[in-house]
């Protein structure tokens, strides 16, 4: 596609338009993404599960006696629950580091960041509109996307800032670290912020499992990538993104091709003409 | 069931400690702590009638222990025997249940980083023998027993010569210790080392206060949510959704 041919904002597709976009993948996640991802999720119900049941005093526990009672006689004993919750967590908290520390410069690094968690106008409106929309309310159409709408983003937000505390307050209590001061309000933080973190996952499971429209997101968990059709019309800042850096990569190899054929009048395209970068 | 007590005779206590290091020795409590401790009152009275009583202080496996409910993980519990114990498989030593003592009783063992406490020596209980402290006790002053049995020599003590619990109207708990002495003596025990009300640390207050609504408000708003999502999905039909 050419440069003046990539729209700035979502044409109405021919059938056929939409059918070869359909057809077509593009990269979205990397297979180190899709198994943190994984691994991660199993960790989560695992850790909510067992965690949940070793909040036993009636006064701060959430769950009900049949849930302790059903977890408790899983595990055997409370020591072997703890156990299990510490150790598992301990390996989450294992694995995230190896991601941070080889992946910090592809995944973390503040430009990475600011693209995948940071709003900026259009996801503030997006995130009015989707609510309205869920409810029924609006049928205004949606604010162009990145390559993560606002929602994802609001998660994301949620998520890195909550994180570490989840990690830091478990290692504190595991271990017993510092004072009985700080490791009464390491179980508190730890409560709040894995609280935080369950209400966005409410929603990130809805979107992802549930949701129709969210369907390609879903099994780009899987495959790692999502068709263009779903890119266009759904994150259509990245789609256009991706158009312009494919552009500029058929620029940057059309002069090595017309160096190896000079003679070769260029085909009625007119591809000679475009300007070398 | 039993229900396990202890009586104090404080006229025969000579305040020697023995019990306190029995019991050291016996659970290797760590130095500067101890699960059982012997103070003495300060003098009252006004010279020359002047008059102090020692006192023999420990957990008094209360029959409604205040400790058990702050303490989240639910490390400390009450067993079949009305004996307060500690999981240490369990505890994370957050110290809540440190707090919530009423007779300071508790104690984070700087070795293990656990909390530890008396628990009537359960396992000697259950071998048969009596607690280290009732067992080295040089006065003879300490009794130990199952104050449901009507023959036991605390079920005499405590129903028939009235041994009293240290408890005033604002705190009481059952404790199961209880203590012989003159009404004097006892009176002034009582009034030197009251039990003060159980509390909950700021952090646990904020938890029962503030977070556990908080995380359940928005854990709620976001599942309701998601639930009229939903629902409209359902209204709607999927067909609308599709690309």
């Amino acid at each position: 596609m050419r440069s003046d041919a990539i729209p700035l904002a979502p044409v109405p597709l021919t059938a056929d338009e939409a059918e070869t976009m359909l057809q077509r993948q593009i990269k979205k996640h990397h297979v180190a993404i899709i198994l943190l991802h994984w691994f991660n999720a199993a960790t989560w119900i695992l850790e909510v599960a067992t965690g949940a049941a070793l909040i036993s005093s009636r006064l701060f526990r959430v769950a009900p006696d049949w849930y302790l009672a059903i977890v408790n006689g899983l595990f055997g004993t409370r020591g072997n629950l703890l156990r299990f919750h510490v150790a598992l967590g301990l390996v989450w908290i294992g694995v995230f580091l190896v991601y941070g520390i080889f992946g910090f410069r592809t995944y973390l690094r503040g430009e990475v960041l600011k693209k995948e968690i940071a709003l900026d106008r259009d996801d503030v409106r997006w995130l009015v509109v989707r609510a309205l929309r869920i409810l029924g309310r609006s049928d205004e159409a949606l604010p162009l996307q990145g390559v993560y709408n606002a929602g994802q983003k609001l998660f994301s937000m949620v998520v890195y800032a909550m994180l570490p505390v989840v990690m830091v307050t478990g290692v504190i209590m595991a271990f017993r670290l510092f004072s009985p001061w700080v490791v009464g309000w390491a179980v508190v933080l730890h409560f709040g912020a894995v609280g935080a973190v369950v209400a966005g996952l409410v929603i990130h499971v809805y979107m992802g499992a549930v949701f129709p429209e969210e369907k390609p997101a879903f099994f780009s968990m899987f495959t790692g990538s999502v068709n263009e059709l779903f890119a266009y019309n759904h994150h259509f800042k990245w789609w256009r993104e991706m158009k312009t850096e494919q552009l500029a990569w058929d620029r940057q190899r059309e002069p090595a091709a017309e160096i190896a054929r000079p003679e070769t009048p260029a085909g009625g395209e007119g591809d000679a003409q475009e300007p070398s970068t | 069931m039993a229900r396990y007590a202890m009586v104090t005779d404080l006229r025969k206590c000579v305040a020697c400690q023995a019990c306190t290091v029995a019991c050291s020795a016996e659970w290797a409590v760590p130095a500067g702590h101890a699960r059982t401790h012997v103070r003495t009152t300060p003098l009252a009275g006004s010279f020359p009638n002047l008059t102090s009583s020692p006192v023999v202080g420990q957990c008094n496996q209360c029959d409604h222990p205040p400790c058990v409910e702050p303490c989240p993980s639910g490390a400390t519990y009450q067993d079949a025997g009305g004996i307060v114990r500690v999981d240490t498989d369990v505890c994370i030593g957050c110290g809540f249940c440190v707090d919530a003592c009423p007779y300071e009783a508790r104690f984070i063992n700087p070795r293990t980083k656990k909390v530890d406490k008396c628990d009537f020596c359960r396992p000697r209980i259950e071998r048969g023998e009596v607690p280290a402290c009732v067992a080295t006790c040089t006065a003879h002053a300490k009794y130990f027993g199952d104050l449901e049995d009507r023959n036991s020599e605390v079920s005499r003590l405590v129903f028939r010569d009235g041994a009293r619990r240290m408890e005033t109207r604002t705190v009481a708990v059952g404790p199961n210790v209880f203590y012989l002495g003159r009404p004097e003596h006892l009176d002034l025990v009582l009034s030197s080392y009251p039990p003060r009300p159980p509390r909950l640390l700021t952090a646990g207050a904020a938890w029962t206060r503030l977070l556990k609504p908080l995380v359940l408000a928005m854990v709620g708003m976001t599942f309701a949510g998601q639930a009229v999502a939903f629902f409209t999905q359902l209204h709607k039909g999927e067909g609308d959704f599709e690309e």
